[in-house]
């Protein structure tokens, strides 16, 4: 697109949204043109970019409009916490931020909330809490947007019990690439009725449309919640306790699997101290429920198991001071390594196969001669491996994640659980699906978005 | 070596809602917690509040207190500081024989500070508040150092002694779950009225020996951000900017 | 000193007035500053202190006369206490800091902070950033604001080139008086300010500081 096709639109813009609210300055843009994907894969954003950020429903779709009309690339955007360049603008055109549309409605009788795409994770979590209701998910990092969350089917801790993302999402309210406003979905817990496209849209990376609205389930908040640290000697003894734990009937929120190295240099990032200090495998487990007697019950039964798989102890986090201190602790794992981090992978496996996959990742790491930091969400399967600087330059960091990728689909996994494509992941998908299977995603693709316009990147 | 940790149950702070209409708070939306100050205090346990506080001090025996008192009576409700500091130092004087009191700098609810010193004067023992680390202990004397404003200083106390101790001094453990459940089968001693009216003057208990006396409640104005935009040329933009500051007397 | 006189005592008093009968009204926050409570003290003498720097000192007035009154006070033997050193306190801990003046993406490089610097000392406030510049290694981790670093909350907050990421947003919301000096109307941070300037904080801060020196009498 000539840049001159840009200009002509700005005035444009400007009519819709107002003129405070197009941005055309790059320095007052630079936070738009990132994600938190580590600086060495992260995408080039391209040069010449407008920045927009409407207010309504209504405005998105005549931006939509013009942008198609003129064939001009549209990147949405959220809150920019992704891990694989997913919202970088690649190519010129307008990046849309819906962060003024930001309001959240509890509907405390059908147990969820209708949320504009722009409110952060944050102010759902909270919304919920002050109508005594709880969100459970948590991927990490609370200023992600809801839309975001949407569009990239988040996942994170907390997520056995319940699920990721697309198993929260009840309605989207979505504008199509061709600017008409779709409502799929609703505030029912069943609907029957033909193609699911709202399953379809969560988890397209803002190829398929704009999310703008999205009703999304709440819980009852549980009466009582620990958080429980134990640690092991030895990884192989944590990892044989998740499978026990999980067949034993008791159901926890979350169960992630670190290494001490790893979580001392994250309270050491926070100014903080983490809870434990010995141990090498530790396993951290949320579990909730309507009493303190009946989760303190599955707490027993989880140390029986542990016990025998020789934990060294088993603590327990109460407040809920100390909860969240533990859980935003684990959170920045990512941020405490990223300056020296060249990639994250989140590599997903049978949960029975995850003791294998690290030990394959520790294989690889000691070939190359690199330390792979690793963890992860145990009771998903899903493990997080850095690759860090040491690996050297970039062709080996790259041959070290391609192999980590093999390895996972040999064990019967997938290269991502989580993270999703983005614009980094893609050269590795001819890994994980046929020929046919990517025509027909071409094709949904072309049906949605016929002049390609909506986060462009070649799928 | 015997360690009696004053300790008191406040709401979750953070939960509690603030009705501005009423002026009144609504602690009914928040659980219950260990003051979280008390956390980093914590090795035996004394508290005064309802019987709803047992659960604090089980917590408390969890982290590794031998024993729980829980002073509780109607008589003692509505106390202020003066009249809580008295209570506690009876207690203090029924339980007999001790080496250190240790108490967190205040309570998230009341934000006094003032009981722990209180309490020391009382007993007539030397203190020191704003601990923010032990230095030495030896059978006779504690070393500390605590901070005051912008210095901290090493005082050394000898005992028995009274300190209270900032979030600094260490980092509270966490109860193991057989701590835990080993201690929710200890029974807690329950001390009342009558328990410390051997040792002290009950009229110096709960609301009637309370010299202060809580007026009125209100919940501080500026809730809403003011979202004020300050133009002009840089000067003005300064002047205006220094006024800001001067107002909230921050200069 | 209350204890010892068995009256009462209000501490960290905000604000003291008098009631008609000439009784001390004690204002103090109380809940983490969450509410104000008003107090009288019922027996005699009323005592209260005041919290630092709430009240402003009044101008010298050379014409008042009080009677000044010595006494020899008796240092009593054996109080159990002994100050063996006094240690002044070095370094930042910013989630203490009553004031923090903060800077963003708009800082055009890492000397730059030199400027907020001169700024936050003159105010005996520390240094605060967002996390960009701190995963460039500008500055340190100790002075990053967010979800990801320290969660403050002074009584002022001056956020410099900060656009106002959800991320940052966490670590500061909490603040009482939030100033925002930002070029692009649209940031976020605006919208949670108190007072905001739209502009280039290379434009403000020297202008501000020259201000400051000159209310504080060190430069005319």
């Amino acid at each position: 697109m000539p840049s001159s096709t840009l200009n002509t639109v700005i005035e444009d813009l400007k009519g819709i949204v107002g003129e405070r609210w197009v941005i055309t300055q790059r320095e007052l843009m630079e936070s738009y043109l990132r994600d938190e994907t580590p600086d060495p894969v992260r995408p080039k954003p391209a040069e010449n970019l407008v920045l927009v950020k409407p207010s309504s429903t209504e405005e998105v779709s005549l931006i939509l409009k013009i942008a198609n009309d003129r064939r001009i690339p549209v990147f949405p955007v959220g809150g920019r916490t992704g891990l694989v360049g997913g919202s970088v603008p690649t190519e010129p055109g307008i990046i849309l931020s819906l962060e003024r549309m930001n309001r959240i409605e509890v509907d405390r009788d059908n147990l969820m909330a209708v949320a504009e795409a722009g409110a952060t994770l944050g102010e759902l979590i909270k919304a919920a809490e002050d109508a005594g209701l709880f969100f459970p998910p948590h991927p990490g990092d609370e200023g992600a947007q809801i839309g975001g969350l949407i569009a990239t089917n988040a996942g994170g801790a907390r997520a056995i019990k319940y699920g990721v993302m697309r198993n929260y999402v009840r309605g989207l309210e979505v504008v199509l690439p061709t600017s008409e406003v779709l409502w799929l979905g609703g505030k029912t817990l069943k609907n029957n009725v033909g193609y699911d496209l709202m399953q379809l849209i969560i988890g397209s990376e803002g190829t398929l449309c704009v999310i703008t609205k999205a009703v999304i389930r709440l819980f009852p908040k549980s009466k009582y919640m620990v958080t429980l640290v134990i640690p092991f000697n030895k990884r192989s003894d944590a990892l044989k306790s998740v499978p026990a734990i999980l067949r034993s009937g008791v159901m926890p929120l979350a169960v992630e699997y670190v290494q001490i190295n790893e979580v001392l240099e994250a309270a050491r990032h926070l100014n903080e101290s983490w809870p434990v200090q010995r141990g090498f495998a530790q396993l951290i487990i949320i579990l909730d429920g309507m009493s303190q007697e009946e989760v303190l019950g599955a707490c027993e039964e989880i140390s029986k198991i542990c016990e025998a798989n020789n934990a060294l102890d088993i603590f327990l986090a109460e407040t809920s001071e100390e909860q969240s201190r533990i859980l935003r602790i684990r959170s920045n794992i990512y941020t405490a390594l990223k300056p020296n981090m060249v990639d994250i992978l989140d590599v997903t496996v049978p949960p029975s196969r995850l003791e294998e996959l690290m030990d394959e990742v520790d294989a690889i790491g000691s070939k190359y001669g690199v330390y792979l930091p690793a963890y992860g969400h145990a009771g998903d399967g899903n493990l997080h491996v850095h690759i860090m600087k040491d690996a050297g330059n970039e062709h080996v960091a790259k041959k070290i994640k391609d192999e980590i990728y093999e390895e996972a689909i040999r064990l019967g996994g997938t290269i991502t659980g989580e993270h999703g494509l983005g614009k980094i992941r893609l050269e590795n998908l001819q890994m994980v699906l046929s020929e046919k299977h990517l025509d027909l995603l071409r094709s949904i693709k072309r049906v949605f978005d016929p002049n390609n316009i909506l986060n462009p990147r070649g799928l | 070596m015997n360690i009696i940790v004053l300790m008191k149950q406040v709401p979750e702070i953070e939960k509690v809602r603030f009705d501005p209409e009423k002026g009144r708070l609504d602690r009914s939306s928040a659980g219950a917690t260990t003051n979280p100050f008390d956390l980093n205090a914590l090795e035996a346990a004394v508290s005064m509040g309802p019987m709803k506080a047992e659960e604090m001090l089980r917590d408390a025996i969890a982290r590794g207190a031998d024993r729980a008192i829980l002073l509780s009576d109607e008589m003692f409700a509505g106390a202020d500081t003066l009249a809580t500091a008295y209570t506690l130092s009876a207690a203090i004087k029924k339980i007999g024989s001790f080496d250190l009191v240790i108490c967190g700098e205040k309570t998230v609810d009341g934000d006094t500070a003032q009981v722990g010193p209180e309490v020391a004067e009382f007993l007539n023992i030397p203190h020191v508040a704003f601990v923010e680390e032990i230095l030495q202990v030896d059978s006779c004397s504690i070393t500390v150092k605590a901070r005051m404003e912008r210095s901290s200083y090493i005082i050394r106390l000898s005992l028995p002694a009274l300190i209270t101790v900032t979030k600094d001094v260490n980092n509270p453990r966490l109860p193991t779950l057989r701590d835990k459940l080993r201690a929710m089968r200890t029974p807690i001693t329950i001390w009342g009225y009558k328990d410390l009216a051997e040792v002290a003057d009950p009229r110096y208990f709960g609301f009637e020996g309370s010299p202060t006396r809580v007026v009125k409640v209100y919940t501080p104005t500026a809730e809403r951000r003011r979202g004020q935009m300050i133009s002009g040329q840089p000067e003005e933009i300064a002047q205006k900017i220094v006024q800001v500051l001067l107002e909230n007397k921050v200069l | 000193m209350a204890a010892a006189l068995k009256t009462g005592l209000t501490a960290d008093c905000v604000d003291l007035d008098l009631d008609d009968d000439g009784n001390l009204l004690q204002i103090r926050p109380a809940f983490s500053g969450n509410i104000m409570a008003q107090i009288k003290t019922r027996t005699k003498p009323q005592m209260a202190t005041v919290r630092y720097r709430v009240m402003k000192p009044l101008n010298r007035d050379p014409c008042r006369r009080g009677e000044v009154i010595v006494r020899e006070a008796e240092v009593p033997e054996g109080t159990g206490i002994e100050i063996l050193d006094k240690v002044e306190i070095m370094g930042v801990n910013i989630s203490e800091a009553d004031i923090i003046v903060a800077a963003g993406r708009g800082l055009k490089s890492p000397e730059d902070f030199k400027l907020l610097q001169e700024l936050a000392s003159l105010l005996g406030g520390v240094l605060g950033s967002s996390r960009p510049l701190v995963d460039s290694g500008w500055i340190g981790k100790e002075h990053q604001v967010g979800f990801s670093g320290n969660v403050v909350k002074p009584k002022v907050y001056m956020a410099f080139g900060i656009s106002g990421a959800p991320q940052h947003l966490f670590g500061m919301r909490d603040s009482d008086i939030i100033i925002a000096v930002n070029k692009d109307p649209s940031a976020p941070i605006i919208g949670v300010s108190d007072y905001y300037v739209v502009g280039d904080l290379y434009e403000v801060i020297p202008p501000l500081i020259n201000e400051i020196k000159r209310v504080k009498g060190l430069v005319k």
